[in-house]
């Protein structure tokens, strides 16, 4: 067996207030093979975005504790790095596209000299070299003018093309990793097309592993193939795509694929939704943390945890599972 | 940069100052000091304050003498002070680089060093250094400026003290002599304006270190030192410069006004506030217009720097 290009275990958030500490993310493993896209999903506020951060290390480091047995790069166990060994890591190893372009980039630089000062940084070389680099990354993601595009600054760009340009930036120095934190949300349909299928490409031709955060079921089924659902940090279920989304076991999982909204001819009697709402971090109940908003509850649920079933093809921590 | 923002910010900047220097005109002549009763002593004729409102020109229409304002403004052409009989121009060609030579290192220092304390409080914030930093910003806001002044003139001026450095005066003919006198009243701007500056600086550096494209900086493996003085720093540059900029003419005129009263200096402050006390019109007239011509200049100049430092303004 290879090994994976990311592979987490047992990754804790937790956030001190005061006396007590409240966990955030709690003791999730995953590992995504290179050239493979994985999705995590959920509902806002369950932990996905929390679970990228510490993956990078990119958490504030007051308040917050991350525990993990290891986070491995091809590997290399990255989680106890700090200072300049860890920024050595950051961008040319995993490198993270952030969810909104218009603020993501900063507005008083040019879009080249900010993926050059991150190629410069990692890969070094020659003032051409490095210009030449960059430009190769911006044609990349399918800009035809590259050098124009280095020449701009971010507000001269639309959201689309900051994102591609962010993606640019991400695969400079074509990581083995790379995390994308709803790199779509908040682009049109057209344009988030766009930028999938740039991402699908330059996945199958780096064999970069990809980590999408995501609560956009519709685009994770076109651009990855495997999935985690997650609810309140921790994993209810963890398959390849095409299981989950032909018979997902979790009550929770078929609860987020009946949300999906359908076009159809008529137009819907109702939107679905799941009833009752994400809990804060620090009032999760005692026993299996969805089973308030749950259809299938019984008195089990309420009382112990069920673990994810990780020995079986499509993982999934339930006791009635569907 | 572009010549078109120029020219337009030069010629937004001829209307403010038109009105700017209005409305002073306008309340210097109807609140201002009346000179009639001050020449003609106690118990005048109709006639004789008639014949010297002629004189004076006071019964002339007030845009006439709006005007009249205007040019000597433009002209520089600006009268005898009242008390001396010395032209109005020569008092503020002597006076005022005394004044900018007092505060200019005071200014310079003062918010150097609270740019860089206020960029060491919000990389640390919510840490004891941050905390220790900001606890001394507000002593040093809560001290009076009296204290200060005073208590450095005791420690530093003063037998009781070092002794090292002169109360008053301003006997400078070279280096040496212009640090002798300078250096007290530099110490005096810096700790009066040290707290005020830091608590603005780290507000500032706060929300940009806060900003999304900082943690993007960060994912790619930007150190600390990349992060603030690349990042943080030139997009702070906006509110910063807006401060300085603002801050030259207040503290050209007022800020010197208090340093030169306590130190004996004979600057443009020490001038304007005798002006103020003897009813000096033709002093006040000049110092009152040029500081509003100063204030349209100075936010002329800033908005050019703005093109500079933003790419959102040089390049829409």
């Amino acid at each position: 067996m290879s090994t994976p290009a990311l592979a987490v275990h047992d990754l804790s958030v937790r956030f001190k207030t005061g006396a007590d500490s409240r966990h955030a993310v709690d003791g999730i493993s995953f590992s995504i093979d290179a050239g493979e896209a994985t999705a995590l999903v959920g509902e806002s506020g369950c932990g996905k975005t929390i679970t990228a951060l510490a993956i990078l290390g990119l958490l504030p480091d007051s308040g917050v504790h991350v525990e993990s047995s290891a986070i491995e790069i091809n590997g290399r166990d990255i989680s106890g790095l700090t200072g300049s060994r860890r920024r050595e890591v950051l961008g040319r190893d995993i490198a993270m596209i952030f969810q909104n372009p218009g603020t993501a980039l900063d507005p008083v630089f040019t879009l080249g000299r900010q993926i050059s000062a991150v190629y410069a940084r990692h890969c070094g070389g020659g003032k051409e070299h490095i210009r030449q680099k960059v430009i190769e990354s911006l044609e990349a993601v399918g800009f035809s003018q590259p050098q124009d595009i280095a020449a701009a600054y971010p507000h001269q760009l639309s959201g689309g093309m900051r994102q591609l340009a962010m993606i640019a930036m991400a695969t400079v120095c074509k990581p083995a990793v790379i995390i994308a934190d709803e790199p779509t949300t908040s682009l049109d349909n057209s344009t988030r097309a766009v930028i999938l299928q740039q991402l699908e490409r330059l996945r199958t031709l780096h064999q970069t592993a990809i980590l999408l955060v995501s609560h956009d079921l519709a685009t994770v089924r076109q651009s990855c193939q495997k999935v985690m659902v997650m609810y309140c940090g921790r994993l209810l279920e963890k398959t390849d795509c095409e299981s989950l989304f032909s018979h997902a076991r979790h009550p929770y999982s078929a609860g987020l694929l009946s949300c999906i909204p359908q076009i159809s001819d008529t137009r819907p009697a109702m939107i679905n939704s799941i009833p009752g709402q994400v809990p804060a971090a620090g009032e999760f109940p005692p026993g299996c943390h969805f089973a308030p908003r749950c259809p299938r509850v019984e008195s089990m649920c309420n009382q112990s945890v069920p673990a994810l079933d990780t020995d079986k093809q499509q993982a999934v921590a339930c006791f009635r599972p569907l | 940069m572009n010549r078109r923002y120029i020219t337009r910010r030069v010629l937004y900047g001829i209307p403010l100052i038109l009105g700017v220097t209005f409305v002073s005109f306008l309340l210097m002549v109807y609140f201002g000091p009346d000179k009639t009763y001050e020449l003609l002593g106690k118990n005048p004729t109709t006639e004789q304050i008639s014949e010297v409102r002629r004189a004076l020109g006071y019964d002339r229409a007030f845009l006439l003498r709006y005007g009249d304002y205007l040019r000597e403004l433009v002209t520089l052409d600006l009268g005898l002070s009242d008390s001396s009989g010395e032209p109005v121009s020569v008092i503020l060609k002597r006076t005022l680089p005394v004044s900018i030579a007092l505060v200019l290192p005071g200014f310079i220092l003062g918010n150097l060093m609270g740019l860089a304390l206020g960029l060491l409080a919000a990389w640390y914030r919510g840490k004891w250094l941050d905390k220790l930093v900001m606890s001394a910003s507000v002593v040093g806001m809560s001290v009076s400026f009296l204290v200060i002044i005073i208590g450095l003139q005791i420690l530093l001026c003063t037998p009781y003290g070092l002794n090292l450095f002169p109360v008053r005066g301003w006997q400078v003919h070279d280096l040496g002599s212009y640090l002798y006198y300078v250096t007290v009243p530099t110490l005096a701007l810096v700790l009066v304006t040290l707290g005020y500056n830091t608590r603005f600086y780290r507000a500032v550096m706060v929300e940009e270190i806060e900003r999304d494209h900082i943690r993007t900086a960060q994912a790619y493996g930007a150190s600390p030192r990349e992060l603030l003085f690349r990042h943080v720093l030139k997009n702070s540059l906006i509110p910063v410069l807006t401060r300085i900029m603002f801050s030259v003419p207040f503290v050209v005129i007022s800020g010197s006004l208090l340093l030169e009263s306590y130190f004996g200096i004979p600057g443009i402050g020490l001038v304007t506030f005798n002006a103020i006390t003897s009813g000096d019109q033709p002093i006040l007239k000049a110092v009152v217009g040029l500081t509003g011509v100063l204030f349209v200049l100075a936010l002329t100049v800033n908005d050019m720097l703005y093109s500079l430092v933003d790419p959102r303004v040089a390049k829409p």
